[in-house]
């Protein structure tokens, strides 16, 4: 193959693995410090302590405070931290102040391409933002962050969930997806968000590859469903 | 530079270019290679079990990072802040599309090329390829056969070390094989469907290094080969062929200088090569009795178009007319991407450490009939998933909170893709020419590139969207979709053409030996040569015809014919 994969080559838009040591400005929780040793043997990774509040780059202190909570209501704490212990924030901050395409829906060949699709996105988060103030004031008479938890989440629910859908919320719903976009990538480029995956690449030497442990049922039918997971599947929406 | 004549000049380090330093190196003869970027160096470059999170754009880059370059689009492996933007890629000479193309020419310009990141799918072709103008009356058949290339086959194999399984499929002849790579549980569901509907999901014959090979270390898995691999575990010049020669002491590497033309005598034949220095700016000239072109196929035709003389008005050893022309390329694209329901909720399994080259699906189309179908040859299909290093899934679940991250875990396991190969036929119309016009910013004239799907290459991926419908329902799997269109032209990294060899001086640029049949003193060992793709990869194959040009020119050497006047 050309270098990938189609699962590489999609993946290649979010991830990479090179090297740039240590921690980043701005980066107050997600920066972990890496002893890199390149004897092959496992890369130890502790989180780094805080060492104070965050200053956002681009949001200012209310708007950020709201993508904060969104983030956090979209992968929330439960038995693995959440969005907002894995610093999703300040990605989210960090990327749009520098106009880095995290949801572009077009292709990038130049800065000047990376310039106007930050820009877009930089418009978006506002204008989604205040997309969404208005319409919980003009729903339950408050702006979002001043509403109940209930409330708030079925505003979320009318945009992310299409047997909710109402009429005339297009440009919220395009907001979610695209907040929702940034949060997931944040989250799932973090330790944290990669340990609650149990994503295997976290181990990187392996003495074999171990392959399938089911030979004998090659289709996999005899396989069970843990429980734990079987939970969520009864009442899934996927 | 002193006024020394070499042997041979090799132009590219690459899959061919390294091969030819290698053989001729260790053959005695002084060679000269010339790299148009920086040497490559695992130590400096590749710090490959880093994790997205030590990355400061997490993978995505510093989107202003070539801003001001004259060529700005991003290579895939560098796209991923895999190699901290220090100029391994070409973002300084420009190309050209013509009107209604849009090719996507990838470069890597430090020593090794592409061959430092790639896919490691490594079959032969067999007669089915080498014959195919017979079967079906496209194009021209190559100027070798089977029985002619296996042996040569077997000693790239041997070098590089490909693992497979022994198939007997004369259409994917087996070759010498380090045991194959264990599958996983994706691979054991996607064979028993394929199997259902009649479709072979084999092992790939992939140059991965499962076991300790010619001093090289088995494989440690740490999914990274795409980016490269720290400790060469698997063929690139990088680990193989460029140390090799060097041991050698017969070699001259020269680095960053960029090969603008070859240089003729009084008769019109090689006497050695000029290039630009990229640091000062300079041209240089270097000498040598034989010139090696392996610059990458599409940048070997555009020094060749670019060295024009009063023997050569339209570019060296063209007589033919044919430099440039039979421009061909894999179609890539998704025809189908979904997810295994049988794995739902399983635990993480290590599915990505192998990158994905662990099984694919070789050309199944028109092998009894060469007109069967639609369409004339075949496509073949790769399937890569399982966990991967990021949940891409997300975007197929409905909702958010607790729930939505239960299932974006739930799913972990299945998702599944595929990826379509399918070869472009010959076309008066797909060709590359210089720009009557456009200059690089070393004043070099630039290529151009015209180039759209035909018809036939089209029709192979309407029928691979189908066909990945059916798998789908044979394996138990649930679609989420397909691409809507095939990738960009110059996505698959698999051009071939434009120096096509072939037995006729009227209508092939080299001989069958990759030697020009107008300046003997001059080669091609590049996928230039090959007159049309197929349904396999084209990295072992260069290997093995660059091997074979080596000995015959080898034999040229001996008998006297490349002795100078």
């Amino acid at each position: 193959m050309g270098g990938q994969g189609v699962e590489r080559r999609d993946i290649l838009r979010f991830i990479g693995i090179a090297s740039v040591a240590g921690t980043f400005p701005g980066f107050s929780k997600w920066a972990f410090a890496c002893a890199q040793t390149h004897g092959h043997a496992p890369v130890a990774a502790t989180a780094q302590a805080t060492p104070g509040p965050y200053k956002p780059l681009f949001f200012s202190p209310k708007h950020y405070q709201m993508v904060e909570y969104l983030a956090e209501m979209i992968i929330p704490a439960d038995d693995t931290p959440g969005a907002k212990q894995a610093g999703v924030a300040e990605f989210i901050d960090f990327m749009v102040a520098n106009r880095v395409p995290v949801s572009a829906r077009r292709d990038v060949r130049s800065s000047d391409d990376a310039f106007e699709i930050g820009n877009e996105a930089q418009n978006r988060f506002l204008s989604g933002l205040d997309w969404i103030n208005a319409r919980s004031k003009s729903e339950f008479g408050h702006e979002f962050m001043d509403c109940a938890p209930e409330l708030q989440k079925s505003l979320l629910e009318e945009l992310a969930y299409k047997a909710k859908f109402k009429p005339t919320t297009e440009s919220g719903r395009e907001f979610f997806q695209f907040m929702r976009d940034y949060t997931v990538v944040g989250y799932y480029t973090t330790k944290i968000g990669l340990e609650s995956l149990g994503y295997p690449g976290l181990r990187t030497v392996w003495p074999s590859m171990p392959g399938c442990s089911h030979p004998d049922d090659p289709e996999h039918i005899r396989l069970r469903e843990p429980r734990s997971a079987h939970v969520s599947a009864s009442n899934s929406t996927a | 530079m002193p006024a020394r004549t070499f042997d041979v000049i090799v132009v590219g380090t690459g899959a061919g270019g390294g091969t030819v330093m290698k053989v001729l190196c260790e053959a005695g003869l002084s060679v000269c290679a010339i790299n148009s970027g920086p040497r490559l160096e695992p130590a400096k470059h590749y710090q490959l079990h880093r994790q997205v999170y030590d990355l400061k754009y997490r993978g995505f880059g510093d989107p202003m990072r070539l801003k001001g370059k004259a060529h700005q689009e991003p290579y895939s492996v560098e796209e991923s802040e895999y190699s901290e933007g220090k100029d391994l890629f070409e973002h300084d000479v420009a190309y050209s599309n013509g009107p209604g193309t849009d090719w996507y020419w990838k470069r890597c310009k430090a020593t090794g090329g592409k061959a430092n990141f790639w896919g490691r799918s490594s079959a032969r072709y067999g007669d089915i390829d080498f014959k195919a103008a017979d079967l079906d009356g496209f194009g021209e058949n190559w100027p070798v056969d089977y029985a002619e290339i296996s042996p040569w086959f077997s000693k790239a194999e041997r070098y590089m070390g490909v693992a497979s399984t022994v198939q007997n499929r004369p259409s994917n002849p087996d070759g010498e094989y380090l045991p194959p790579i264990p599958w996983r549980c994706i691979d054991y569901i996607i064979q028993k469907g394929a199997e259902k509907i009649g479709l072979p999901y084999l092992p790939d014959r992939c140059a991965q290094l499962t076991v300790a090979h010619n001093g090289h270390p088995a494989c440690h898995y740490c999914g990274n080969c795409s980016r490269g691999c720290d400790v060469g575990a698997f063929f690139s010049p990088t680990w193989f062929t460029i140390p090799d020669a060097e041991a050698t002491k017969n070699l001259t590497l020269l680095t960053n200088a960029l090969v603008r033309r070859v240089l003729v005598d009084d008769a019109g034949m090689a006497k050695g090569v000029a290039y630009v220095d990229r640091a000062t700016r300079q041209e240089v000239e270097v000498y040598s009795k034989v010139v090696v072109l392996a610059a990458s196929c599409v940048e070997t035709a555009h020094i060749m178009l670019n060295s024009k003389s009063r023997h050569w008005p339209t570019g060296i050893a063209n007589s033919s007319g044919q430099l440039g022309r039979n421009l061909c390329d894999h179609l890539y694209g998704s025809p189908g991407y979904g997810y295994l329901p049988q794995l739902l909720g399983q635990p993480a399994t290590p599915d990505s450490i192998a990158d994905s080259t662990v099984a694919w699906m070789p050309r199944w189309q028109n092998l009894k009939n060469p007109r069967e179908e639609k369409f004339v040859r075949g496509y073949s299909v790769y399937i890569g998933g399982g966990c991967g290093e990021f949940p891409g899934h997300y975007n197929q679940i409905e909702g958010f909170g607790a729930e939505y991250k239960r299932n974006i875990k739930r799913y972990y396991p299945t998702p599944i893709g595929a990826l379509i190969q399918a070869p472009s036929l010959p076309s008066p119309t797909n060709y590359v020419d210089i720009d009557p016009e456009k200059k690089d910013i070393f004043g070099i004239p630039q290529i151009r590139f015209h180039f759209q799907w035909g018809q036939n290459e089209l029709l192979m991926w309407e029928h691979s969207k189908q066909m990945m419908m059916d798998l789908f329902k044979a394996m138990g799997g649930e679609m989420w979709g397909a691409d809507d269109e095939p990738n960009r032209p110059g996505t698959s990294l698999h051009e071939t053409g434009v120096c096509r060899f072939g037995s006729d001086p009227k209508t092939s640029v080299t001989n069958k030996w990759a030697q020009t049949h107008d300046v003997p003193n001059l080669y091609i060992c590049d996928a230039s040569i090959f007159p049309s793709p197929t349904d396999k990869t084209t990295t072992m194959p260069i290997i093995a015809f660059a091997m074979r040009t080596c000995d015959y020119m080898l034999g040229n050497f001996s008998k006297g014919v490349h002795d100078r006047a």
